[in-house]
């Protein structure tokens, strides 16, 4: 037997395991989980791609996307098309983003919402594609949806005209309504006239005649939206007066000395008190839009979207689309969400990101996505290929073509802090008050102090 | 080589193994002591490098972050703050809120684990028929992942729901407690205790057993009472276990967070889960932090804060000993 | 036997026993027993108002449903793969390292077993969020490497386990093996590990129920694709209008709780074992 230390043989056993152990688990990343593909007819005849800007040998075009939105027939369809482009996708994900803008090799084409883009753009990490819009004879400046005001900028608190950053995908007048007849009928109240506005008045008021409860427990919401945007909400009513949330340079915000401000926010608050609207108290059993297909909800507001699932088994031919309504008279009904695509400043690949990025806009993907009914499309042009089938989707489309004079403005916002600040704020102190531990105006005064301090760390984390 | 005289011994000859055990002082180590020493380093290389790589680098760049800005996002722009961070918690509302309500978990829960495990130990150690059966039966939810603990309690406490209010309902109709929400840190009791009752009693009953029956026998010889054994004889060898489990159950109590995150209504990719309000633990207002307004200086300043405190505790904990904890040695000298 | 009750009926103390011993099973019986008679209830059973205890009708599609509606085997697949590997791996490293603690001399041995113990006063959070900025900024965050290096560095807790086993042999095994002059490592490896199955068996058995358990590590190290079952099925079962389809999740809860359920039956014994030496030890 020999006396050395340890015997090769026994190093290789000993390697051998750790090996076995490191191997299984680096060899076993596995490829994205097949997706069921999203609903889409068969895909029309697409325009015949442009003439492409020169692009020399196989380069590989990274996208940072929702698989569920950019799906791998898609990919396949694209490279088919396209042999010399290469396509790359990664799941989502902001903190992933800055890594990789960090090291320097960001994602070419990114999938990006409407309250991201301040940010991204104080921080210059958004690419100038007004050029190639211009050169483009799929993507015409003058055919863009009202919609993509939102990727055009003068400056990260100059949004809605300007260079053009990037496109939306598909959008949706976000602010109108949707009543459930049968909850008009027990309450005994006339369903709202199609033509007219209400103003959020009178909609409270009716919420309140649709509430239905029992006890502890609340069988029917009279009014819900959602809560997770109550910021966007809350701007857009006071926009309406041409005021603000924050100061005109965005570093601070006003609530408590703020009247105007101070009613929108009271406004949502005494409908979660009188359990008109869910709350952190009454808590919506799964989310709203699934509890209004139940009858669980006598008006709900969401976007043009909605009128894809409205009807359930439960309220088939119960649904009635509605204008949005006003705070002060004057009609604003912008989308809140506006999801897109940019192309990252640094990208290595400017020419490829831009082919992917013009077909997915307004190549085949972009027709796939009119044709579906989950929104408006990004072009004017597709407008026509909205589906208008069933009675309930001509109604709905009746109302979205009232509402489209009223989409060109855009909600600003703020690009010192991310877009759930506010609302997460909100859920927290605002259970709170609810519940009766905290008065009105000290949760207003909370809110505020905690979203000043988290707007100072933003803007010096920008440098 | 020096000469080494061996001192001349009146008593005793040095032996041999003195002798090369001075030789081998003066050489330095055998041969045979430096590959035992390759040995051990080559053993343990593994874990000295884990240490180093993933507990002292990253401790240290934890703490470098603490003093600075760094949202994740900003490692090109990173500004260094000084203790910024650490004097912000001390002056954070939310912060002294959620540490309260940690204190308050704390000693809800952990006395009331010790005193149930105990009590179920004492029970099994009698004559009780069926005790692998109860055995199994307790220690079973502790092998449950706690992803699905959670959603067995989610749906057993449910206001509309759960079995609970289902059962209370027979006796007052309508019953719609709302436990997950206004009676959270009782639920979290109730759940901890759920799992963590079989462990506490498979550990105090082996401490029982472990007792030498001689000694109750003498005691009883002695003219005790069945009382008297327990109070002077039993009780007082079992604190040893009893402090460690007390003092690791407040450390863990201390640093609870993942019932709470799973309980919370609404979705969220979980790390910005939040809790009602009732089991805002000190934990969870850390992840709110890091993960939803991304202060990773400030969050991992609190959980520095965290460990310095139980670190503290613990050392005070432990001082406590000498009034309460007896050791078997002690105890001997005590009855002579 | 220490009786304490100072009830004067034996028979009254018995009955008092069980009595106490039955509110306790039911107490945690109660809520697993709701689980999976819930799991075969229709998703509009559960959530209406009347409360059924029974299934009208047993659902048994709701388990073939736990496999129609995700990639479920790709997630048991992810669970058992990094299991697998971080349980080699942290025994190897454990099982070494606790040898080494208990049976050979080095100089600096005490310090760094003194070391080996204070780490377990650290919270593992305190290293795991800064371990998520480093990984992150490396590109290994969606990877499995962090299991394979926790793996590697092995734990303190299993360490503390192994030595405390190895300690208990006599002297004379390693000074017998060593007159014949066997290496340190062939001694571990031919003497002590074939004698070590007890302790083998609760390591592994521990390392593998953790990380087949573990809910916040994937959550934070890894994405959607390549998560573990145990994140995976808060999410999974919803229908495309969003609604979560509780009854399903619950199918899939107990078809994940089996695997740790059945280890713990068949290896109760060195799970007990385990938790007995590191409870009772100070």
């Amino acid at each position: 037997m020999s006396t050395r230390e340890i015997t090769r043989r026994e190093m290789l056993k000993l390697s051998g395991t750790a090996a076995f152990g490191a191997l299984l688990a680096a060899c076993a990343a596995p490829a994205a989980a097949p997706q069921a593909p999203a609903a889409t007819s068969a895909p029309a005849n697409a325009p015949a791609p442009t003439a492409p800007a020169v692009v020399s040998g196989p380069v590989t075009v990274s996208v940072m996307h929702d698989p569920k939105e950019f799906t791998d027939d898609m990919i396949k369809q694209f490279q088919a098309a396209n042999p010399s482009i290469k396509l790359e996708v990664i799941k989502t994900d902001m903190t992933r983003f800055y890594a990789m803008a960090t090291a320097g090799n960001p994602p070419d084409v990114v999938r990006v919402q409407a309250p991201d883009l301040p940010q991204l753009l104080a921080r210059k990490l958004l690419k100038d594609l007004t050029p190639y819009f211009q050169s483009s004879s799929l993507l015409k400046p003058d055919d863009l949806a009202p919609a993509n005001n939102y990727y055009k900028a003068k400056g990260p608190t100059q949004f809605g005209d300007g260079p053009i950053y990037g496109m939306v995908k598909d959008w949706s007048p976000d602010f109108t309504l949707f009543a459930y007849t049968p909850a008009f009928e027990e309450a005994k109240v006339p369903v709202p006239d199609t033509t007219k506005s209400l103003t959020y008045d009178e909609l409270a008021d009716l919420g309140k005649k649709l509430t239905k409860v029992q006890g502890d427990k609340v069988l029917r919401w009279g009014f819900d939206t959602d809560t997770a945007w109550i910021d966007r909400i809350w701007m857009n009513m006071l926009a309406e007066k041409g005021q603000s949330l924050y100061t005109p340079d965005y570093k601070k915000i006003n609530l408590v000395n703020n009247d105007e401000a101070r009613k929108v926010v009271k406004y949502f608050y005494d409908l979660q008190k009188a359990n008109i609207l869910a709350s952190p108290v009454n808590p919506s059993p799964s989310w709203i839009g699934d509890d209004f297909t139940k009858g669980l909800v006598g008006i709900i507001q969401y976007g043009y979207w909605f009128s894809a699932m409205a009807e359930s088994d439960v309220t088939k031919g119960k649904v009635v689309m509605l204008p949005s309504p006003t705070w002060a008279g004057k009609r604003r009904n912008p989308t809140m969400t506006a999801t897109g695509t940019i192309i990252s400043a640094k990208t290595k690949n400017p020419d490829a990101a831009w082919k992917v990025f013009e077909w997915y806009h307004g190549g085949s993907p972009s027709v796939d996505r009119a044709k579906g009914g989950w929104g408006v499309p990004g072009l004017k042009s597709q407008y026509a290929m909205i589906p208008t089938e069933s009675l309930f989707q001509q109604q709905a489309r009746a109302i979205l073509d009232a509402e489209l004079p009223y989409t060109n403005d855009v909600i600003q916002f703020n690009p010192y802090i991310s877009g759930d600040t506010i609302s997460n704020l909100w859920n927290k102190y605002v259970e709170q008050a609810l519940r009766g531990s905290l008065s009105f105006d000290d949760m207003l005064k909370k809110i505020e102090s905690e979203v000043n301090t988290a707007i100072q760390e933003g803007a010096d984390r920008i440098g | 080589m020096a000469i080494h005289l061996p001192r001349v011994q009146k008593r005793r000859p040095v032996c041999a193994q003195q002798r090369a055990a001075n030789e081998q002082a003066r050489k330095g180590m055998s041969p045979r002591a430096r590959r035992q020493a390759r040995a051990f380093y080559l053993f343990i290389s593994p874990w000295l490098l884990g240490f180093i790589f993933l507990s002292i680098v990253p401790l240290l760049v934890g703490l470098l972050i603490s003093f600075s800005n760094y949202d994740g996002l900003n490692l090109m722009e990173v500004k260094f703050v000084g203790l910024r961070n650490y004097t912000r918690a001390f002056g954070d509302t939310e912060t002294q809120y959620a540490l309260q309500r940690t204190a308050l978990w704390t000693l809800l829960n952990t006395p009331l684990w010790l005193a149930i495990s105990f009590g179920l130990a004492i029970l099994m150690n009698q004559n009780v028929k069926g005790r692998g059966f109860f055995r199994t039966v307790f220690y079973l939810p502790s092998a449950v992942p706690v992803v699905a603990t959670v959603w067995i309690w989610r749906i057993y406490l449910d206001k509309n729901y759960g079995l609970v209010n289902g059962l209370l309902g027979l006796i007052r109709p309508g019953t719609a407690l709302p436990w997950l929400t206004d009676y959270a840190l009782q639920s979290l009791t109730a759940i901890s205790l759920w799992t963590g009752l079989g462990s506490g009693m498979v550990i105090f009953l082996a401490g029982l057993q472990g007792i030498p029956t001689e000694l109750e026998e003498a005691a009883r010889i002695d003219g005790a009472n069945g009382w008297q054994v327990w109070r002077h004889v039993t009780l007082p060898l079992m604190t040893p276990v009893l402090f460690f489990q007390l003092v690791l159950a407040i450390i863990s109590s201390l640093q609870a967070y993942v019932v709470p995150m799973l309980i919370s209504p609404g979705s969220g990719n979980g790390l910005n889960n939040l809790p009602p309000r009732g089991v805002y633990l000190y934990m969870i207002h850390t992840f709110q932090q890091i993960f939803v307004f991304r202060r990773f200086g400030y969050g991992i300043a609190l959980l520095w804060l965290l460990f310095i405190l139980i670190i503290a505790l613990t050392f005070i904990v432990f001082r406590t000993q000498r009034y309460w904890v007896y050791y078997e040695t002690e105890l001997e000298e005590k009855k002579a | 036997m220490t009786g304490i009750f100072p009830l004067s009926s034996r028979t009254t103390k018995q009955a008092l026993t069980y009595l106490i011993l039955g509110i306790v099973t039911t107490f945690i019986l109660l809520p697993e027993v709701w689980l999976l008679v819930t799991s075969l209830k229709r998703n509009t059973e559960y959530l209406s108002p009347q409360l059924t205890f029974l299934p009208a009708v047993p659902q048994w599609a709701n388990y073939a449903q736990v496999f129609t509606m995700i990639p479920f085997f790709n997630y048991v697949r992810n669970s058992l793969v990094l299991g697998a590997s971080f349980t080699t791996l942290c025994v190897m490293s454990s099982s070494l390292a606790g040898y080494a603690f208990a049976r050979i001399q080095a100089p600096g041995k005490n310090l760094l077993f003194s070391i080996v113990i204070a780490l377990l006063m650290i919270p593992a959070i305190v290293t795991v969020i800064p371990q998520f900025v480093i990984f992150s900024q490396l590109g290994l965050t969606g990877t499995y490497w962090p299991w394979v290096l926790w793996g590697i560095g092995g734990s303190s807790f299993h360490i503390f386990l192994f030595r405390q086993f190895f300690m208990a042999f006599p002297r004379e095994l390693e000074e017998a093996a060593e007159l014949d002059g066997c290496s340190p490592f062939r001694v571990f490896l031919e003497i002590f590990l074939p004698n070590a199955q007890p302790v083998l068996a609760t390591s592994a058995i521990l390392n593998f129920m953790w990380v087949w358990s573990d809910w916040f590590n994937p959550l934070i190290f890894l994405s959607d694709a390549n998560t573990t079952l145990a994140v995976k099925l808060n999410y999974a079962y919803v229908t495309p209008q969003g609604q979560q389809l509780t009854p399903v999740v619950l199918a899939a809860c107990v078809l994940y709780v089996l695997a740790p359920v059945a280890m713990f039956f068949f290896g109760q014994k060195y799970i007990l074992q385990g938790v007995v030496t590191t409870g009772l030890k100070g």
